[in-house]
Order: C-alpha cells, then sequence, then structure tokens
C-alpha cells in the first residue's frame, strides 16, 4: 500500500486537511474568481506556506481556517445580493421595463466596511502600524486624473484628495512629521505617531503617468479599504484633538464655492484641510481663486474655525484648553524641537515651488508660511520675511532683508534639524547632494561627504546651545566659528576637516610602521594602505611571520573548520553578502575618487 | 382608437369618459401625426365619426357600448358636470379641477405648435376659444332647460353632415400610393412614389432654402402652406381648414355645429316589447363604499402606523464613528484562531534614490551598458539619475505600476514567518578554548632538509627520534639526522621510492621501503655491533629457498638485495605502503591492484607471507595495526574495516561517508581514529561511540595526503596536495562521558607547490611535539613549537 492511501472512511489529515488550493477555496465558497480576490483583499486574507505541499508546488494555499473566516463573512452574502441585484438591473433594462430598472436603482444594497476594520485592527495602534501603503496608495490616487474607462471616478479622487489633507492637516499641526525626501519617485514623509514611525510616499505633483499594465480592479478594491480606514483613523486622531470630524465648511466659503463656477468639489475639498490649518490656509491652488474668502475673510474663518473645535457646551470647551495645555507638557522632547525649528522663520514660496509639499512641512516644522498668489496671509513685498523659496535659474528683484534658496534647503533642514547656512542653497546654483534621512550611514559603511558636514554643523549648534567649557577640540570650534561668524565657507571647513583626517590616518599609519620596524619586519608597501591590518596586527602575538594576511585567514580558516556544516554555509553566506555591502562601498569611494579628480 | 375610447369610457363608469377620450384621440392624434396635413384629413373623419358613435345604435356595437339607459345617465353627468362650475355644486371638483389642468396642459402645448407659425393668431384664437366655451355651456344648459326633447340646430344639423361623408378616404385620394412606409427609403430616390397608375412620381426640384424665404415673406398667407411630404407638394389650407385645426388643438369637435352633447333619442320602439332588454335593477354595491376598498384602506393605515411604509427618507447614520473608542474590549488579536502575519514594509529610499543623489551614487555610462550584459534578474531595477534642480524633476513613470506590485504582493504573496539571522558572523565561530593554553605544538619551520632532486614521497622517524628516512621520486632514500640536518646515508634504488617506514623496536633499525613493485628491506647500519650482528642475521635470505618459495606460493618472493645489503620482496605489482606491526617482526604491504593479494601480511623473522583477505570490498589504500590489540584496520576507498587478527574476523565496519579515503591513523589508545580523504575532509571516529564519523573536519581545499596522530601528546595532523598542514589538537579523554576535544591549532606553510602537488607526507617526532613535513618541492622541513 503506498503511504499516502487513505482509506474511504478515514477523514484527511495534516498539510492535507490544513490548506486548500485557492481554486478548490474558489469552489468552496461558491463565487468567482473576482469575488474571492474582492473578498481576500477587504478580510486581508492571504496565501500561507504549508509545510509540504499536498497538490503540487506551484499552486497558491490558503489555510483553511482563513477560508473558512471568509466563509462565515456576512459581506459575501452580500456581494451575493449584489450580483442578483446587478442581474435583475441589466434584466430589466433588457426587458425595457424601465420602470422596474428605476425603481430598483434606489434600492442598491450596500455595505459598509467598518466592521472589517476593527476586525483587522482591533486596537487602534494596530491601525497605525498599517498605515504606510494606505497612505501611499490615497497619496497616490489623489493625484491621478479620473479614469473613467477604468472605473476611477472623479467622486474618489476628490475623496482620496480630501482624506490625505486631513491627515495632514493632523500630522501639520501636531508637528508629527520626523523625516522628508524627495526622491526621483516622489516625495518621501515620516510621521511618528502614538510611537509609530509612518512613512508614505507622495507623488511629485504633475501629471501622472498612467501604464496599462495595471489592473484598476485590483486598485479600486484595495482604494476602497484604504479609504475607509484612513477616514476611521482619521477620525480618531481628530477626536482626540476635540475636533468634529468631517470637518465642517464654512457657510460662507461654501456659498462662495457655489456661485464661483471655478470652484468644483476638489477646492470645497481643499478648503475643508485648509479650515483644519489656520497658517495654512489651504494646500490646493486653486484656492488662490476664492478671493473674497482670503485675507478678508480670514479672521471670520479662525472665529469659525474655533467654534468648530470647541464643542458647544462650556465644560468641554474647558477640556479643551486643559488638553492643549496636557498636550503642552506630553509632548516628547523630540516634538518639541520640531515645533520650534523654523519658528521665527517666515517663509515665501515663488510661484513656482512646489507648494503643496511646502506649505505641509514649513508648518509641521513650527514656520509661518506664505505664497505668491491670492488668499495668502502675507505678501511678497513683506520686509518681515526671512527666506524666500525659489526654484528659478536667475532671481530679478531681490529683497536684502531676506535669503533666496532653493527648496531643498527646508528638505535638508529637517532632516538635520538645524537651520542649515543657506550660501550653497542660493538661486542658481546646483544645490550640495540631497541624502536620504532613512540610511543609517554608519551601518552601511560608507559615509557621504555631506553627511559629514551635516553631522559637524549638528555637533556646533548643539554645541552652541551648550557651552562646555571643558572640551577643547579644535574641529567643533572650527566648526563653531563657521556658524557664528559665518566667514569661513562651507567648503573651506570641509577641506581642512578632511586635511585633518587625512593627517590622523597618516599619523596612525607612521605609528604602525615603527612598531613593524620594531618588531623587525621591512616596511613592505603592502602594508602601507591598509587600515585593516594595522588593526589585525595587535592581535597576532608573535610578529614573525611575514604576511599577517595569511594569519587572519588561518584563523578565520581554522575557526571555519570546526564549524558545523550548516553553520558553516551559513558563515560563508554571510561573508558573501559582506563582500558585496563592501565591494559597493569601494565602488563609491572609486567613483568620488574619480569625479574629485575630475574636477581638480 | 375607438377601442381605447371605449375602454375608457368602461373604466370611468362615468359619462365624462366619453369627452375624455375624445380629447385624449384629439391630442394623440395631434402629437402622432406628424403633418398638419393629416390632422386636417382625419379631422375630416372625425366629423363624420363621432355623430355616428354618440348617436347611431349599431346592434353590433352594444355590446361594447354602454346599454341605452347607461349613455342617458353619463349625458346627464357631463351635461351637469358641465353646468357645475357655475352651479357650484359640492360634488366631485376634484375632478373637474383635473379636467381642467389638463385640458390647459393641451392648450399650452397646442400653442407651442401654433407659435413656430404665428403666436398672435393663437392669442386670437384663445380668446375666442373662451367665448366660445362660455357660449357652449349656456348651450347646454339651455340643453338641460329644454330637456331631451331638444331638437338644436346643432342637432338637426348633425345627421345631413353624417350622410355627407361616407367615407373620408375615398374624398381625398392621396397622390402617392405607397402606403405607411418610411419615407426614408425614399430619399435617395428620383421619386417620391407611385401614383394611382402605378407610374413613379418625380420629386419636385428642391427649392433654394433663401428663395423659399424671400418668396415666403412676400407672400401673406404663406403661414397656411404647409409642405406635405407625403406626396411631395405644397398644400394651402383653407381659412375653414385652419378653423377645423385650432378646434381641433382645443380639443373640440372639429365641426362647431357637432354637439357632441346631444340629447340622447331612444330609437328603439320600446312599445310592444315583452320581454327587456334589461331589467335588471341597478344592484346595490353601486351606491354603497366599496369594502375591499376600505380594508385595504386599513391596511395601509396598519402599515404607516407600523411604521413599515415611511414616507421620509431613512436617515442617514454619519458614515465615521469613533471605531477604536474603547481598547480594552478587544485583547485578542485574530479573530479566527490563526497568528496573523503582518506585511512586510516595503524598503526604504536609500540614498541613490535622491533627485539629486551625491555624484558617487551615479554610475557612469559604461557601467549602464554594462548592465545590459547582465541577466535580467541580477540587473539592478533603479538607475540613480541626477537632476540639477527640483522643478526639472519629471513624474515617475511606474509610480502606479510600483504600487500595483505592491497590492499584488499584499494579496497574492504566501507570508510566512522567516527567521531573519541579524547576528554578527564571528558568532557563529565555536567557543574554543585558546590556542596559548593548548601548547606546545609545532609552529614555526625550525630546519629544513634539503638534498633530494624529486618530490619526497615518504618520511619516517625512528623510534629514538634521533634520524629521519625518506623516499623521494628521484629513486634515493635518504637517512638525516634530525638535529643538525645531515644527511647521513642514501640508497640509490632504481625506481621511485613510494612509502618508506622504519622498524617500531629500537634495537631493531631496519627500514622498510616500497619501491616499484619491491619493498626493501635495509639494514641502515645504525645501533651498536651486536644489534648489527643480529640484524645481518635477520636479514639474511637463504638464495636456495627463495626459488622454491617464490615457485609455490608465487605471491611474493623473498630475496637477498643484490647492491645493499637487505632483503628484497618482489611483488607482483606495484606496492604503495608498507606498515609494521608494534612488535615489529609483522609487516604488512598494500598492493592496490592486486586483486585477492591487495593486502598482504608477512613475517620478517620466519620469512614468510600471508594472504589473510582474500576477499575485499573496494580497493584497498592504506592499512594498519592497532598501536597495543591485535586488530588490524584496512582502509578501502569508502569505509574502514576492523579486523581481529587471532580470529581473522572483522569487528567492525566503519562508515566515512567520504568520496575516497587516501590515508588513517590511529590514536596511541586505539580508541579513536581519523581518515583523511581526497575530497580536503577529515574524519574523527570515536570506536566506541559509533561506526560514524564523530566529527567531519573540512580543512583542506585539496587532497590530504596523510594523517598522523602525536605518540605523546595530544596532537594529530594532516598534510594536503595545497601545500599545507594542519596541526590539530585532539584530546582524547579517559572519562567515557566526555567527547573528544578537537581544537585546530595552526596552519603550517612553507612548502612550495610543485606540478601541482604539495605536501606529500607529515609525521610527527615521537617525544618532541615537533612535525616533519615532506614536500613534493624535494624538502623536508621540521616544525617546532
Amino acid at each position: 500500500m503506498p503511504k499516502h492511501y487513505r482509506p474511504p472512511g478515514k477523514k484527511k489529515e495534516g498539510n492535507a486537511a490544513k490548506y486548500i488550493t485557492r481554486t478548490k477555496a474558489i469552489h468552496y465558497l461558491q463565487i468567482n474568481l473576482s469575488t474571492f480576490r474582492r473578498l481576500c483583499i477587504l478580510k486581508g486574507v492571504f496565501p500561507r506556506e504549508p509545510k509540504k505541499k499536498v497538490e503540487g508546488n506551484h499552486k497558491t494555499y490558503y489555510h483553511m481556517k482563513d477560508i473558512m473566516f471568509l466563509a462565515h463573512d456576512p459581506l459575501l452574502e452580500k456581494f451575493r445580493d449584489i450580483r442578483a441585484y446587478d442581474r435583475k438591473v441589466k434584466k430589466a433594462i433588457a426587458k425595457k421595463n424601465k420602470d422596474l430598472a428605476t425603481r430598483l436603482l434606489t434600492r442598491k444594497p450596500s455595505y459598509t466596511l467598518d466592521r472589517l476594520i476593527r476586525e483587522r485592527y482591533p486596537q487602534f495602534i494596530d491601525a497605525l502600524r498599517d498605515l504606510d501603503d494606505c497612505l501611499t496608495m490615497v497619496h497616490l490616487f489623489a493625484s491621478l486624473p479620473a479614469v473613467e474607462s477604468e472605473r476611477v471616478q472623479v467622486k474618489r479622487i476628490h475623496n482620496c484628495r480630501r482624506l490625505s489633507h486631513e491627515w495632514q492637516a493632523y500630522i501639520s499641526q501636531t508637528h508629527r512629521l520626523r523625516k522628508t525626501f524627495i526622491s526621483v519617485k516622489g516625495i518621501y514623509y515620516q510621521a511618528e505617531v502614538e510611537g509609530q514611525k509612518i512613512t508614505w510616499l507622495t507623488p511629485h505633483a504633475l501629471q501622472q503617468v498612467l501604464t496599462d499594465d495595471v489592473d484598476f480592479n485590483v486598485m479600486l478594491t484595495f482604494l476602497e479599504f484604504y479609504e475607509t480606514l484612513l477616514a476611521f483613523v482619521n477620525f480618531k486622531l481628530y477626536h482626540s484633538r476635540n475636533v468634529k470630524y468631517p470637518p465642517i465648511l464654512d457657510p460662507r466659503l461654501e456659498a462662495l464655492a457655489a456661485d464661483l463656477y471655478a470652484l468644483s468639489r476638489y477646492v470645497a475639498a481643499s478648503s475643508r484641510s485648509a479650515q483644519l490649518k489656520p497658517n495654512d490656509i489651504s494646500s490646493g491652488p486653486e484656492q488662490a481663486e476664492v478671493k473674497e474668502a482670503s485675507t478678508a475673510d480670514e479672521s471670520d474663518l479662525r472665529l469659525a474655525q474655533l467654534q468648530h473645535q470647541l464643542p458647544a457646551n462650556e465644560p468641554g470647551a474647558l477640556m479643551n484648553l486643559v488638553e492643549d495645555a496636557s498636550s503642552e507638557n506630553e509632548d516628547d522632547e523630540e516634538t518639541r524641537e520640531c515645533k520650534s525649528l523654523f519658528k521665527n522663520l517666515k517663509i515665501f514660496l515663488s510661484r513656482e515651488v512646489p507648494r503643496e509639499a511646502l506649505l505641509f512641512i514649513i508648518p509641521a516644522f513650527g514656520g509661518t508660511v506664505s505664497w505668491d498668489g491670492d488668499g495668502a496671509p502675507f505678501r511678497e513685498a513683506d520686509e518681515s520675511i526671512t527666506h524666500q523659496i525659489v526654484d528659478r535659474p536667475t532671481q530679478g528683484h531681490i529683497f536684502l532683508s531676506r535669503e533666496y534658496v532653493q527648496p531643498q534647503w527646508v528638505f535638508d533642514c529637517v532632516n538635520a534639524r538645524i537651520i542649515l547656512p543657506t550660501n550653497s542653497y542660493m538661486v542658481g546654483r546646483v544645490p550640495p547632494p540631497h541624502l536620504s534621512p532613512f540610511v543609517d550611514n554608519e551601518a552601511e559603511g560608507y559615509v557621504p561627504e555631506y553627511a559629514e558636514t551635516i553631522k559637524r554643523l549638528q555637533a556646533a549648534a548643539k554645541k552652541q546651545l551648550l557651552p562646555m567649557p571643558g572640551m577643547d577640540n579644535r574641529d567643533l570650534d572650527d566648526a563653531q566659528n563657521l556658524l557664528v561668524e559665518g566667514i569661513i565657507d562651507r567648503t573651506e571647513a570641509n577641506e581642512a576637516a578632511e586635511k585633518k583626517r587625512k593627517m590622523a590616518i597618516r599619523e596612525k599609519q607612521y605609528h604602525d610602521e615603527l612598531k613593524l620596524e620594531l618588531q623587525g619586519i621591512t616596511y613592505s608597501a603592502t602594508l602601507s594602505n591598509k587600515d585593516v591590518q594595522s588593526s589585525v596586527e595587535d592581535k597576532v602575538v608573535d610578529a614573525s611571520f611575514p604576511d599577517p594576511e595569511q594569519i587572519v585567514e588561518d584563523t578565520r580558516n581554522m575557526s571555519q573548520v570546526v564549524m558545523s556544516r550548516k553553520k558553516r554555509k551559513l558563515y560563508e553566506a554571510m561573508r558573501i553578502g559582506d563582500g558585496r555591502k563592501k565591494a559597493q562601498i569601494n565602488l563609491y569611494k572609486q567613483r568620488k575618487k574619480k569625479a574629485d579628480q575630475a574636477s581638480k | 382608437m375607438s377601442k381605447l375610447s371605449l375602454s375608457f369610457l368602461e373604466r370611468d363608469g362615468n359619462g365624462s369618459g366619453r369627452v375624455e377620450a375624445l380629447r385624449t384621440q384629439a391630442l394623440s392624434l395631434s402629437l402622432s401625426l406628424c403633418g398638419l396635413i393629416n390632422i386636417r384629413r382625419t379631422a375630416q373623419n372625425m366629423k363624420v365619426l363621432i355623430p355616428k358613435k354618440s348617436v347611431s345604435i349599431d346592434p353590433a356595437k352594444k355590446k361594447k357600448s354602454k346599454s341605452p339607459s347607461r349613455a342617458k345617465t353619463s349625458v346627464k353627468g357631463k351635461s351637469r358636470r358641465r353646468v357645475e362650475p357655475i352651479a357650484t355644486a359640492n360634488e366631485g371638483p376634484n375632478e373637474h379641477e383635473k379636467i381642467e389642468q389638463e385640458s390647459s396642459e393641451d392648450e399650452m402645448n397646442h400653442e407651442d405648435l401654433v407659435e413656430d407659425n404665428e403666436t398672435h393668431q393663437s392669442i386670437e384664437g384663445n380668446e375666442s376659444s373662451e367665448d366660445e366655451d362660455f357660449t357652449r355651456t349656456e348651450e347646454i344648459k339651455d340643453s338641460n332647460e329644454g330637456h331631451l326633447l331638444g331638437d338644436d340646430d346643432e342637432a338637426g344639423e348633425a345627421p345631413p353632415t353624417v350622410e355627407d361623408s361616407d367615407s373620408s378616404e375615398d374624398e381625398v385620394p392621396s397622390r402617392n400610393t405607397v402606403g405607411d412606409v418610411p419615407l426614408k427609403w425614399y430619399e435617395d430616390e428620383e421619386h417620391i412614389g407611385y401614383d394611382i397608375t402605378g407610374k413613379k412620381i418625380k420629386k419636385q426640384a428642391r427649392k433654394d432654402k433663401l428663395e423659399s424665404f424671400l418668396a415666403g415673406a412676400d407672400d401673406a398667407k404663406n403661414w397656411r402652406k404647409v409642405y406635405d411630404e407625403y406626396n411631395d407638394e405644397e398644400v394651402e389650407l383653407t381659412k375653414q381648414e385652419t378653423k377645423l385645426i385650432r378646434r381641433m388643438l382645443k380639443g373640440r369637435t372639429p365641426h362647431a355645429e357637432v354637439d357632441p352633447y346631444a340629447p340622447y333619442v331612444d330609437w328603439f320602439v320600446w312599445d310592444d316589447k315583452k320581454h327587456p332588454l334589461s331589467n335588471a335593477p341597478e344592484p346595490k354595491r353601486r351606491f354603497i363604499p366599496s369594502k375591499w376598498e376600505s380594508k385595504k384602506v386599513v391596511e395601509y393605515v396598519r402599515a404607516i402606523r407600523k411604521g413599515l411604509i415611511k414616507f421620509d427618507k431613512p436617515k442617514e447614520e454619519p458614515p465615521f464613528y469613533l471605531l477604536w473608542g474603547d481598547d480594552s474590549s478587544s485583547t485578542d488579536k485574530s479573530g479566527h484562531g490563526l497568528s496573523y502575519i503582518p506585511a512586510p514594509k516595503p524598503k526604504l529610499a536609500g540614498h541613490e534614490e535622491s533627485y539629486n543623489p551625491s555624484i558617487e551614487y551615479i554610475p557612469t555610462q559604461e557601467e549602464i551598458n554594462s548592465y545590459q550584459l547582465m541577466y535580467e534578474e541580477d540587473r539592478p531595477k533603479f538607475i540613480p539619475r541626477r537632476f540639477e534642480s527640483l522643478r526639472t524633476v519629471p513624474a515617475y513613470d511606474n509610480a502606479l505600476k510600483e504600487s500595483f506590485d505592491r497590492c499584488l504582493d499584499l494579496y497574492l504573496c504566501p507570508r510566512t514567518r522567516k527567521k531573519r539571522i541579524n547576528i554578527d558572523p564571528e558568532s557563529l565561530k565555536p567557543k574554543l578554548p585558546s590556542r596559548k593554553d593548548l601548547r606546545p605544538y609545532p609552529m614555526t619551520c625550525y630546519l629544513e632538509y634539503g638534498g633530494h632532486s624529486g618530490a619526497v614521497m615518504s618520511i619516517s622517524i625512528d623510534v629514538s627520534g634521533q634520524w629521519i628516512a625518506s623516499g623521494s621520486m628521484d629513486a634515493t632514500i635518504r637517512i638525516w639526522e634530525v638535529e643538525t640536518g645531515r644527511c647521513r646515508k642514501v640508497w640509490e634504488v632504481d625506481e621511485a621510492v613510494q612509502h618508506v617506514a622504519w622498524n617500531p623496536l629500537p634495537e631493531l633499525p631496519i627500514l622498510a621501503a616500497c619501491v616499484g613493485q619491491d619493498v626493501l628491506l635495509l639494514n641502515t647500519g645504525l645501533g651498536n655491533d651486536e644489534e648489527q650482528q643480529k640484524i645481518k642475521e635477520l636479514l639474511h635470505v637463504e638464495t636456495a629457498a627463495v626459488p622454491d618459495e617464490s615457485g609455490s606460493t608465487s605471491i611474493v618472493s623473498w630475496l637477498q638485495h643484490d647492491k645493499h645489503e637487505g632483503i628484497r620482496l618482489k611483488h607482483h605489482k606495484t606496492v604503495s605502503s608498507v606498515e609494521w606491526h608494534r612488535k615489529g617482526d609483522y609487516f604488512t604491504t598494500i598492493v592496490p591492484g592486486g586483486d585477492t593479494r591487495a593486502i598482504l601480511l608477512h613475517q620478517l623473522s620466519k620469512k614468510l607471507t600471508h594472504n589473510p583477505f582474500k576477499k575485499l570490498h573496494g580497493l584497498p589504500v592504506s592499512a594498519v595495526f592497532h598501536p597495543s590489540r591485535s586488530m588490524f584496520f584496512v582502509a578501502t576507498k569508502k569505509t574502514v574495516r576492523v579486523y581481529d587478527l587471532l580470529k581473522l574476523s572483522l569487528i567492525k565496519k566503519l562508515e566515512t561517508g567520504l568520496r575516497e579515503v587516501s590515508s588513517i591513523a590511529i590514536h596511541p589508545a586505539g580508541d579513536n581514529l581519523i581518515v583523511g580523504s581526497k575530497e580536503g575532509k577529515l574524519c574523527w571516529f570515536d570506536m566506541d561511540l559509533s561506526s560514524k564519523p564523530y566529527r567531519i573536519l573540512k580543512s583542506h581545499p585539496k587532497d590530504i595526503t596523510n594523517v598522523a596522530f602525536h605518540r605523546s601528546y595530544p596532537l594529530f595532523a594532516s598534510s594536503s596536495e595545497d601545500g599545507t598542514a594542519y596541526v590539530f589538537h585532539g584530546m582524547v579523554y579517559s572519562d567515557l562521558n566526555q567527547n573528544p576535544l578537537i581544537v585546530p591549532l595552526e596552519i603550517l606553510r612553507g612548502h612550495s607547490s610543485t606540478n601541482g602537488r604539495g605536501v606529500m607526507d607529515c609525521k610527527f617526532h615521537p617525544r618532541q611535539p615537533w612535525l616533519f613535513t615532506a614536500g613534493a618541492d624535494s624538502v623536508i622541513k621540521l616544525f617546532c613549537h
């Protein structure tokens, strides 16, 4: 009898009973593939990898419990209802039974996803943990054009826009933003909400490229879930700030929006989010079209906001005050640091600057911001503006009282958490390299030059705040001088630092050589330029060996000899990985060297 | 049309039905028939038909129409209703209003139509119609007053019209005879159809628009002109006709003289008829309210009270609420008992993804070109680019695609928890005792014995540790003094020396060497005279006995060596190695190609040869004696077999698991042995433990040529073709519970590789922790601690 033979009366056991292939699952649930897919996406059910694939290696397996979980969901029944309903409508239309069709159309079965969200994320923190994809998707769709052929409706895009603005308003107002990064793919943001790091990507504010090889059905199903999730998360966050959630529009503004043909619902959505941001009235460029609602109405608007924020009864209002006060104390150090980064700065955005991103970032770090166009809080001619952000080859008219910088300056300042010197970000210059804040340079093994510069500036800034008398580090002093006096050019400082480092290296080399000579070994060229060896040198007890590198390898080989095969393989794999990393770093170094040579 | 009107009548149950039917008829006619001319035609028909229906008693139609009495009542009702607004009767005001509304609506519609022609005309018409309306009601009043007898002028006039026009269709025969077909069919033709004789009717020449307009502008009667598409001709309506049309639009009878409400004339002669047509009295149900209806009403009222029927739309609940109000209630993570595996987060962007990365992150053009040569999987997915300023950054092409891929990953990828080892690779290394504590062991090259001109194949140290013998490919056997490196003696033989071995007895300094097919037993000339004497006796073979023996056994022939004093054992094939028994009397030789005579045991004192292992499994590689007991180890390519020499039986079979065994050595205590293989692996067997290796050490990248144990120190070594020799610490504890401790100590280098061969042999000094290695570079090295 073969081993796998199962007598007819006996039940399946083990993996065969526990796991089910997708096709079988679909048959079991009596639905079609697309419904199954929708159900899986909404319920968060994913395939699992059984230890033994009973039905074959190239199949997708679901856990039987997952499938039962789907089978007992009311949503399944709802989908069946919808399917039946769709058929009824289709039939009525086909039979030209118009009144039946219209009557049916008023009774379309609908479903809500709140139960699913609660089920998938029993606690709020779970939802926050899983918010990355949600935010990225919603932000992506917020910037997409409506594709009617793919059933991407204008309504949903507006909804995405509104949700994303609500989220940004919360983050900006509570100063939760931590890191930003302009990449080729878009702008990355990282915020910290309730101790969870949430990273999302927003595409550049341009016409997005639509590709054919995308199944919008899948994406829209995901979006459906994400929209609901984000709305509930927003509700919770707004609730925690005592703000009524779907933010109610100022009636005057709404009336205006109705009057002006140009203001579609699209603007209404963005103005909603704007309402929560006292400092930056709006994120949408169309907002500028609201002429009356801008400067003159701002105070009214604020009043309206206040009314919205404070609950009607007095104790509630008191509570709000209390909470505000307590939140002030509860803010962790990082939040306080973020809040005060741009505190004394008044920043003006030029016309060509990506406004949406900067209107989000600058208030998040405590800055005041205005832009070119109607509805701006203050005009370009305002004397108190400290920085103007410009992204053009040359600046025509220049106010001497302010500094003209490129947008990258804001992002770099945010990542470094200090106000960087502006001379390298001036108009017309190629700004210094923009570095990712998500990379741990030390762990990676390669520190770009500009990262070092920033580090030095940070150290200097810290020292400036807390002067330490005992320290007598020349390097720090230098950088501090640079910051305080602003005389020494940054590059010069860089060079000085570089020189110092080289000197140190040389010194160390010299010492090493001396040591070697004492040990009775002639100077060899291979020894001269490798740091690794010198560190290894100490380990070697008897220095009478001609080739210390050999010794290192020998010791490694020898320990490898005693390892079990499994461990040895793992060790080798790790070494290969390390080797790759090192090769990459070497490549970077080589390129850097070449570039330096070329520039000289 | 008539059917429709009848059904209306029946449903209504009132006299008003007829009027309404007429109204609807006119309306539908005016709407459905496209040309005014058609209206004209039908109006004529109407003129004829209406009186017929209302007046004549057609027995065939009697069934369909109401009974005479009913008709009478209907007329009565109608007339009553017409009067109502004036008489302000209290019954049925609603219905009346409704009708009024309808009629006004109809007027609106018709006005629209008329407006196209001329507005002021229609206004006039309206006014006139009102007048007429008024007069009509008066007339009816009159007729009411005048009772049924009223033979009005109109009524009197009506019958003649009936007689005039029997069939309206005959009167105005249309020119075209194509019938009721879509005129579209003749659009592209030259003719519009056929006349009654079957001839084609040609289309008239199309008039220019401007021309027709001008012509129209001049003509005052233009508004009366109507183009008949069907007959392709222009028709001018007469004044009478327009009047007719106007009346119809008002919803009245086309001819003013027709009285639709003419008093009923009962033409039937009731006298002398015995049986009535229907003498049934009016049923009671006609006079009391319907029970069924009241039931229905009650039903509805109840439903409304219960809230089953709602008139206002359901209240919309706020779509969003505080979902996570209390986190305390939800403690269980997964609803269905399966562990939830969160999706891995997407990788965060590195420096190279920046819009303006450092210069070192941007590959050169050559590097980008070289990516094309790579496999598609290896090719980098993302090529960093550098933009001078933020405004030059374009939209990212793959934004949607990447998002979609992420979606696919989220719902299609099987998720498993993988333990990711995030440790320092150094921590994988086993904790070994410090090498310093395991001293002494050979570390550095102390002496070199040079003199051979070919690769040294084998070395052997005598028991006292004073002398070392070596056999080389240059066909010499040398004896060196260990401490000075002086070459004491050289034998030149005919062929390359494969193996040399000292006799383990200190008083018998005899050297055995494998030279080609021979094994030589040589007198080294060491020791005092007494010993020399003994050796010479031992190494003497009676020449006479030799041929007999060789003739009889033919395994091995013991011969006296001619050139050097000693014995020569002639084998039938090449001998690879020779090993002495610890007592120095027996020794064994291996002939790898010898089939049944591969392993031979020789007794020196009796000059005898045995062949106990007639049947061997696999090619023999090496054979050794147990250091203390009468056991014999035979290593074949895959296995090691342990035999009892006294019983001549197999004790144990050790599975090495190696591909090809090259050498074997036994721990001096006798319970452990090491086996070297040609794949560079070293197996340590603990024979008490198992027949499988206790530990496999992968030390050398190339073949292991020899392995050796030290006789007193816990050391063992392996030499390999890669030019290195490993020294290990191999401690065997007397406590059986404790496993042997193996620590690699040193890698000894120094031999250069020649012809791809490195160290050929290694041997420990019997008393000191020194290691001798013989290299293919014709040098013997001594490594000291």
